[in-house]
């Protein structure tokens, strides 16, 4: 157990610093925000490239994919030192923590290449079809069709909630190749580049506004897609989603700490039962970190403990919620402002933070919905890491 | 920040727990608790004082387990700086439902008064209760301490005063085992009347910094025996049938022992990383100790809750084990400030420490 990081650790966060410090666009240069999760203005993308190209992007890649074979710690100071500041190091983050990630563990050379390098590069962006109408937490029940015909696959079906659909050149889609494979088995990943023709994207709004266009339908009507755009083996799609959903994840729940960071800052507590709710924020920060910091122990040893990341899973977004929601109290009736600046402005930072608390406290529902349920969580945790029988 | 334990540091955990089990067993505790109750516990005679049963001098099993733990030096623990090792330690008693004043005597007495007590000899601690006034070249102490851990049965009392912390014989008070719902827990009010002490008896203990290493100390226990309820419990919802099946592959079953481990893992998490601020003399040792203890007094809350439920008729019986550790983690949250006046602490102590930035006070 140590309070502190070694210094092979604290000297690469200090190159990092210093790297923000020189490079990081003004408010000038920064002239229109992103509208959705796959719409990088082109600021933004050179940013991106900056990063990209100076091997700060993912620094545990290797340096051609944006990297300098950084250690899981190392990556850990990386984010840390962005969360700081509030920062995205892209405006695309899917494309970037798991359409590219997923193209460089499952994808062909010539994939890596064509797909993977431009969208870490920020040249095209990328959104992630897996959802379904029918298909939410029970994802292997996915009925989007793909049929080989020829060198061609053929694709009918409907993909939903599909993030930055409209504003992104492709979408790493989840299609059922095998009708007759059990439910597992018969799963396929496809890149759909937008311009297939009998691709249509609807963009819908949030519960924050009809104007918040993140969410999308996406139809396909006999969109013909090149064989070659089959990414991993044919039936092999539910390993490629582990491998998707499993990018990043040791340090997905960086994602949850960053928000009880920031609230720790913008939630001011007025009352003795704001004083309460803020301190059980406190401890929940610090338990969030050092709970997690387990998890990066186990990887920095090359172990993983999937089921463990449950726990953080489920802990950091309930905590974040119950914490936006005392935020939001305290606030009294100035949370009915919308749009307000609830936290320090960036032009750097999400969106979320000029959004209002109403609009911050919504948000804190992708936590505890997307990625798996919290419910979903709770039966991981009861049965893999406290070993309950499967109902 | 790494909160993960080391190879020694699992090693220790893995032979303390060794001990626990061939040494302190269920059967062990129950005695304890069924002599308390003959005597002067839950159902017994009131104001039992000094009897056979409640003093571990004359008590045998208590006696030979309180030997075996001081024959294996686990009261040598005394330094500040193996307070990560002693918090492994008294988590694993917590999980035993450790009959024993070790808990009182590690974590409460020791700070206040260390290098006072023989290696064999226990302490308790009376933080507040007792004043001292000048007489001549020495003090008077006078006043109770009510609820005093292990206050009945300690060689050592520690008393915090304005004028200093004095260290002084048991045997110069007056004390009374108060019975307590925890019959395996001993209670006592402790009572000083102008009992004389010189500078001798001063021992120049920062009691702030005491009060962090027994607040962490009972956080950990509290954290032991939230972890021994859940582990009856697992034990339980994966045998008993109910419906044909095994009533832990019900959902409203298993999200109940899935909350139980997340606030297990959150009191555990913020309880070794107060005994690593302590070990290192970190700043945040303050604000760090009062959120150990504002957790596991949370995490006992939803740990007894759910537990006592999930474990049906069988756990509301005297016959069941799971009595000892529900009790031992209930009893630990009304010690030394509740969650309610910890969660307190910790806003003003955070607001302060951070300023307007609080990332500063991260981990």
């Amino acid at each position: 157990m140590q309070l502190t990081f070694d210094d092979d650790v604290e000297a690469f966060r200090a190159e990092f610093v210093a790297f923000l410090d020189a490079n990081l666009p003004s408010a000038e240069e920064a002239d229109r925000p992103s509208r959705s999760s796959a719409d990088v203005p082109e600021w933004a993308r050179r940013w991106q490239r900056l990063q990209f190209d100076a091997g700060w992007l993912l620094p545990g890649n290797p340096p051609e994919f944006g990297g300098r074979n950084a250690s899981i710690l190392q990556q850990y100071v990386h984010l840390e030192e962005l969360s700081k500041r509030r920062i995205l190091r892209s405006f695309n983050p899917q494309g970037v923590g798991i359409i590219a990630a997923s193209l460089l563990s499952f994808g062909t050379p010539e994939q890596k290449r064509r797909w993977a390098v431009p969208i870490l590069r920020a040249e095209i962006t990328a959104a992630l079809g897996m959802s379904e109408p029918g298909a939410g937490s029970d994802l292997a029940g996915l009925r989007t069709r793909a049929t080989l015909d020829g060198d061609h696959f053929v694709v009918n079906g409907q993909k939903v909630w599909t993030s930055g659909a409209h504003d992104a050149d492709v979408i790493l889609t989840f299609v059922r190749t095998d009708p007759d494979a059990s439910k597992h088995k018969g799963i396929s990943v496809l890149l759909i580049p937008t311009d297939t023709p009998g691709v249509t994207r609807r963009p819908f709004g949030s519960i924050a506004s009809p104007d918040d266009l993140d969410f999308n339908e996406v139809f396909f009507d006999n969109a013909r897609v090149p064989a070659e755009n089959l990414v991993g083996k044919l039936g092999g799609g539910w390993a490629v989603a582990h491998g998707s959903l499993g990018h990043e994840r040791t340090l997905l729940w960086l994602i949850f700490a960053e928000r009880l960071a920031d609230l720790l800052v913008d939630f001011r507590p007025v009352t003795t039962l704001d004083e309460d709710r803020y301190a059980t924020l406190v401890m929940d920060a610090h338990a969030l970190r050092w709970m997690g910091s387990a998890a990066l122990a186990r990887e920095a040893r090359g172990e993983q403990d999937v089921p463990a990341l449950s726990v953080l899973k489920l802990f950091g977004s309930e905590a974040a919620q119950a914490a936006t929601e005392a935020a939001f109290e305290s606030a009294g009736a100035e949370a009915l402002d919308h749009p307000a600046l609830t936290g320090p402005l960036s032009h750097l930072s999400l969106e979320a933070y000029v959004s209002g608390w109403f609009e911050r406290y919504a948000r804190t529902f992708s936590g505890t919905i997307a990625g798996g349920t919290s419910e979903i969580q709770r039966t991981v945790i009861a049965e893999r890491v406290l070993g309950l029988p499967r109902g | 920040m790494l909160s993960e334990f080391d190879e020694d540091q699992r090693l220790w955990r893995s032979t303390v727990r060794d001990v626990l089990a061939k040494e302190c067993t269920p059967a062990l505790v129950r005695g304890a608790a069924d002599a308390a109750a003959d005597t002067g516990g839950p159902g017994g005679q009131r104001g039992c004082e000094n009897d056979l049963y409640s003093h571990p001098r004359r008590h045998m099993p208590l006696e030979a387990l309180w030997q075996t733990y001081t024959n294996l030096g686990w009261t040598q623990l005394v330094d500040p700086s193996e307070m990560v090792e002693l918090a492994i330690l008294v988590e694993e008693l917590g999980r035993a439902t450790d009959p024993t004043p070790f808990l009182a005597t590690m974590t409460q007495f020791v700070p206040l008064a260390p290098g006072v007590a023989g290696a064999k000899q226990s302490g308790a601690a009376l933080p507040e209760g007792i004043t001292a006034r000048r007489d001549g070249d020495g003090w008077l102490l006078d006043g109770t301490a009510r609820h005093v851990l292990d206050g009945d049965r300690a060689d050592w009392l520690a008393v915090v005063t304005t004028e200093g912390v004095f260290a002084i014989p048991a045997a110069q008070a007056s004390v009374t085992r108060v019975p307590v719902f925890d019959p395996v827990l001993h209670v006592a009010e402790v009572a000083l009347a102008d009992v004389r002490v010189g500078g001798d008896n001063l021992t120049g203990a920062d009691p702030e910094k005491a009060r962090h290493q027994a607040l962490t100390g009972m956080a950990t226990t509290m954290v032991g025996a939230c972890q021994r309820v859940l582990d009856l419990v697992i034990e339980h919802v994966r045998t008993r049938q109910q419906f044909g099946a095994p009533i832990g592959s019900f959902q409203a079953v298993k999200h109940k022992a899935a909350d139980m481990h997340v606030a297990i893992e959150r009191a555990r998490a913020l309880a070794y990383f107060a005994a690593l601020t302590i070990a290192a003399d970190d700043p945040r040792r303050r604000l760090a100790a009062s959120m150990a203890k504002a957790s596991a007094g949370e995490c006992q809350s939803l740990v007894f809750r759910h537990g006592l439920q999930l474990f049906g008729g069988m756990g509301y019986t005297w016959e069941n084990d799971l009595q000892f550790a529900l009790k031992r983690a209930k009893a630990g949250e009304v010690l030394l400030g509740t969650a309610d006046e910890h969660r307190a602490l910790i806003a003003k102590e955070n607001l302060t420490l951070a300023g307007v930035d609080s990332r500063a006070a991260h981990v």
